[in-house]
């Protein structure tokens, strides 16, 4: 009984179920109509030129105070005091090294270059892989 | 799952805005919208274009909502449902506030004006509606003429699939009684 009924239904929703209504202009209509969005990507964009202007401006405030501050010469100092702390720490290591000699477990080499060459590269690869 | 071209057409739109893309959509779409209003207001055409407008309207404004969980055409009858539900509503409250004419949804006379449905039996379909509770109408039509499932006709609606079954056995039961009476089955 329940099984005639639902063909009976069937049959009669059959026709409905087949019927396609004509476009006649209706998607011209609709996108007529479509309001104005605000995409993502132009937003994003905008967000992106104001942070590039941004940069911009940060650049040439540091390269103003440079010139302002003598910045070359500050560089120039550094440098120089940088290669005299430089020669002095060697000379006082030559000096002062130890003569004694030291004993390397060549066990903890293995497992030091294990670690640097084999592990931490995995481990980077691994996160970056997860993040990309 | 969404199938491949429409995602492709629905990113098109959501991320570039690509108003061609959701040309496609409509086009494609169209059809099964406007006959499922039709059939929730038993054949008023204008009325059907309108809610039909407002549900591709709502669908490109808020397309970047969709994630592709269900099919593209469940996420859309889902936002026609809701835009025919909030009709309703909105008829209902200017008719209180009236209490003088009929609601315009779903009480009209049916078959009226040139709708692509109002030949022979599809008047005799709107007719048919016409007996129906609107949710039981909405879960009849979702299904006998649209095809979806009950787990989909759930999610459209948002009624749990008990009682869509429900509705659509209370539904199938005065249609059946309905075309018997009019010697339909033998």
């Amino acid at each position: 009984m329940e099984d005639k009924n639902d063909m009976m239904l069937k049959q009669f929703f059959e026709q409905a179920a087949k019927q396609q209504i004509e476009d006649n202009g209706f998607t011209e209509r609709v996108m007529i109509n479509l309001p104005e969005v605000n995409s993502p990507v132009m937003v994003d964009s905008k967000v992106r030129r104001l942070s590039q202007l941004w940069t911009l401006f940060c650049v040439v405030v540091a390269l103003v105070a440079f010139w302002v501050f003598s910045g070359w010469d500050i560089i120039e100092g550094l440098f120089t005091g940088g290669k005299h702390m430089l020669i002095n720490a060697l000379e006082v290591f030559l000096i002062t090294a130890p003569t004694t000699e030291i004993t390397i477990n060549p066990w903890v080499v293995v497992l030091l270059l294990g670690f640097v060459l084999v592990f931490l590269p995995y481990q980077t690869y691994r996160k970056l892989s997860a993040t990309l | 799952m969404a199938s491949i071209s429409d995602i492709a057409l629905v990113t098109q739109v959501a991320v570039f805005h690509n108003k061609q893309a959701f040309d496609q959509l409509v086009r494609k779409y169209q059809s099964p919208v406007r006959r499922f209003f039709l059939n929730q207001t038993l054949g008023d055409e204008q009325l059907s274009d309108d809610l039909a407008q407002e549900t591709f309207i709502k669908a490109y404004v808020n397309i970047s909502k969709f994630r592709g969980m269900s099919s593209f055409s469940t996420w859309l009858m889902r936002i026609a449902y809701n835009v025919f539900y909030d009709e309703k509503r909105k008829a209902r409250s200017e008719e209180i506030e009236t209490s003088a004419e009929d609601s315009p949804i779903a009480n009209k006379t049916v078959g009226s004006g040139s709708s692509p449905l109002t030949s022979g039996i599809k008047m005799d379909i709107h007719a048919a509606m016409a007996l129906l509770k609107a949710d039981e109408r909405t879960c009849i039509t979702l299904q006998l003429i649209d095809g979806y499932s009950i787990d989909e006709i759930s999610k459209i609606t948002g009624i749990a699939e008990n009682t869509v079954k429900s509705h659509l056995k209370r539904g199938k039961d005065k249609l059946t009684n309905y075309l018997r009476e009019n010697g339909y089955g033998g």
